[in-house]
């Protein structure tokens, strides 16, 4: 749930916690775990599209997602035509995909997690893995920049011994209003893999969003997957039913 | 015949016996070396002939780059036409077309990862030993059915059996969502557990349809009776294909890198064996010819007092080596010659090994390569090192003093 959980991060509520440029740094850990406490227990609906671009072609794709709590999230792809109906339905680290091609549920399997989630630079496991990151890791402020009147912290994460992710560290650059502005995947030698950035940010459904985010692998930088939110919209009372495979399979809604 | 040569001959069988039993380790060395280095050959060329027929075939034809970073999008449009061109411009070549994935396969109780091979059910028997290693259920049929073949361990770790339905997802070639369903419909056992674990085959029309394909596929196999008859194909394939700049041709060692250097590694074992056996003959040369040395001590003595010179002595020891060495080259290339030719005819095997073959689905006799190579190269090698053999003996004479020589015992 590591996407949705980007995005999420990003449609926090600007006016609750603006600090101001002279506040003492905060720390860490709490800066991470507000970002996320901003959505966690907040139900939320939205609609996006998603850019696969490759080296001599490009593809879009429609999609909506609601998501409930920490672990509920259900991704319904709406166009194109050809691929409408394509589902993805997570709870915490499980993952079923639905194609009403075949008019099948797949569980993915554990091993599968670090494939390519529809053909895009995100895996699955970014899809998949939700608030790991705050008790799985450590956290370091490194770094406080002023940008305009924004401030952005650089956190250092690193995960704890035993933490079972494929990262040697991941260092995130968080907005002070919450926005995830950057986030790098390092690999066990503090090398760059992949790196997510925030191209454009805009206020959507009251509240500061990471409206356009692009993904990309540092080996092969003309190959990028980019997200962009178009609408959004919070606090939405979702039923449970929304999101079991059988509403995965029929959409009721 | 000069003076030389007759008394060289004629010395060499003052000891008859001796030296028909110096020959006759020549003579066996020779036909051991000569039999072990055309097998040896010959199953390199078995091998290579099993590797490319189980799957990847002799030659391959792929877009440019595909072999190093096969990608679904790096693909040949119009494939199963432009195998059917290169079948009617090569009538000894057997064609066919080719396309391949990776996908999940998802059984009712499994997911795996597998790579989905699409293939031309009709024309892939002649590329490829898999339609013969189907031990349960049969080859695909239908150009557009949705069935599946796929390796038994696959089928062991997915839970199905002839007859179950197996759900294939993946990334289309425009990058849609590709699914299908299909009916697993024979399960083959390669024996080689990597292909069995991870392969699986559909037909080309439905793998085109499922992954979003058109008419496009990734390769085109080409293959032969054997190695040496595909070579034969490469510069009329090449010249078919001139045009076509964005395709390459790739030849067994670009299909298969490992093959060649397994090879190799082999050959160099073999090597310091044969030359183990190459030195043992050597000695047994130096014993002879030392012996043979020694013994006339007195005459060479009377000899050089007469005025000979001791290099004339010396050649003459040579002489009498590098006869004997031809002897021993003649006779063994003869005897060698008659036992790779005959198992050459009659083929070679040991208990079991064609048990083995059936199984595997290869052939159950290895057949020596007679080449002037595998014939030549050892007696060569023998002969060369004998000589060398008799040069320490034959140095020997240099140091003779006609005095003490002839009142040597």
């Amino acid at each position: 749930m590591r996407l949705l959980l980007l995005i999420l991060t990003s449609l926090t509520l600007g006016t609750a916690d603006a600090r101001e440029p002279d506040d003492p740094p905060p720390d860490a850990r709490e800066l991470v775990r507000k970002a996320m406490d901003h959505w966690r227990g907040v139900s939320s609906y939205s609609e996006m599209t998603m850019t696969i671009h490759r080296p001599g072609w490009e593809r879009t794709m429609s999609m909506r997602s609601w998501s409930k709590g920490d672990d509920l999230t259900l991704v319904r792809v709406t166009e194109p035509r050809k691929d409408a109906g394509n589902g993805t339905l997570l709870d915490g680290d499980n993952m079923w995909t639905y194609s009403p091609r075949i008019n099948r549920i797949v569980k993915i399997p554990s091993a599968m997690m670090a494939q390519s989630w529809m053909g895009s630079d995100f895996s699955n496991r970014d899809i998949a893995k939700s608030t790991d990151i705050i008790d799985e890791y450590d956290h370091q402020l490194t770094r406080r920049e002023q940008h305009g009147d924004r401030v952005h912290y650089t956190i250092s994460s690193i995960p704890h011994e035993n933490a079972p992710v494929v990262w040697g560290e991941e260092v995130l650059i968080v907005r002070d209003d919450y926005v995830l502005m950057r986030h790098e995947f390092r690999d066990q030698d503090g090398e760059m893999v992949k790196v997510m950035k925030t191209l454009e940010t805009d206020i959507m459904g009251g509240r500061p969003v990471a409206k356009i985010m692009r993904m990309s692998a540092v080996d092969t930088p003309e190959e990028w997957t980019e997200l962009r939110v178009i609408a959004v919209d919070f606090d939405r009372d979702l039923p449970d039913r929304l999101f079991t495979l059988s509403n995965l399979r029929n959409p009721r809604q | 015949m000069s003076i030389s040569l007759r008394m060289a001959w004629r010395n060499l069988w003052r000891h008859r016996r001796r030296t028909w039993l110096t020959t006759s380790a020549m003579v066996f060395s020779n036909l051991l070396l000569i039999f072990l280095i055309s097998l040896q050959f010959g199953s390199y060329d078995m091998m290579i002939d099993n590797t490319l027929q189980t799957f990847s075939g002799y030659i391959q034809l792929q877009r440019q780059g595909y072999n190093e970073n096969p990608k679904l999008r790096d693909s040949i449009p119009g494939i199963s036409a432009l195998a059917e061109q290169l079948r009617e411009r090569l009538p000894a070549a057997r064609v066919a077309a080719r396309a391949s994935a990776f996908a999940l396969a998802s059984s009712e109780q499994r997911t795996l990862a597998v790579q989905v091979t699409g293939v031309q059910p009709g024309r892939e028997a002649g590329v490829s030993t898999f339609p013969g290693l189907i031990k349960k259920g049969r080859f695909l049929q239908a150009d557009t059915a949705p069935e599946i073949v796929l390796g038994s361990v696959l089928a062991r770790n997915l839970k199905v059996g002839v007859g179950d339905e197996i759900t294939l997802l993946g990334t289309g070639r425009d990058g849609s969502f590709a699914a299908g369903v299909v009916t697993a419909v024979g399960i083959f056992e390669s024996g080689s557990g990597e292909i069995d674990r991870s392969m699986a085959e559909v037909p080309l029309a439905y793998f085109q349809q499922t992954f979003s394909m058109d008419d496009h596929g990734h390769a085109i196999v080409l293959s032969a009776p054997s190695l040496d008859q595909s070579q034969v194909l490469l510069p009329a394939l090449r010249e078919a294909l001139a045009s076509r700049q964005e395709l390459v041709v790739l030849d067994w060692r670009a299909l298969n890198p490992g093959l060649e250097q397994a090879i190799q590694a082999d050959l160099s074992s073999a090597w310091f064996m044969y030359g183990v056996l190459v030195v043992l003959v050597a000695f047994s040369v130096l014993n002879t010819q030392l012996m043979s040395v020694l013994e006339r001590t007195r005459e060479f003595g009377m000899i050089m007092a007469l005025g000979i010179k001791p290099r004339r002595l010396a050649s003459l020891v040579m002489l009498e080596t590098a006869l004997m060495a031809l002897l021993g080259f003649a006779l063994g290339i003869a005897l060698g010659w008659l036992v790779a030719a005959y198992f050459h005819v009659e083929g070679f095997s040991y208990p079991g090994m064609e048990e083995l073959g059936a199984r595997f689905n290869l052939p159950g006799e290895m057949y020596p390569s007679l080449t002037p190579v595998s014939l030549l190269l050892g007696p060569a090698v023998v002969f060369l090192f004998c000589l060398l053999a008799a040069v320490y003996p034959a140095l020997r004479l240099f140091r003779l003093q006609p005095i003490e020589a002839m009142r040597a015992a």
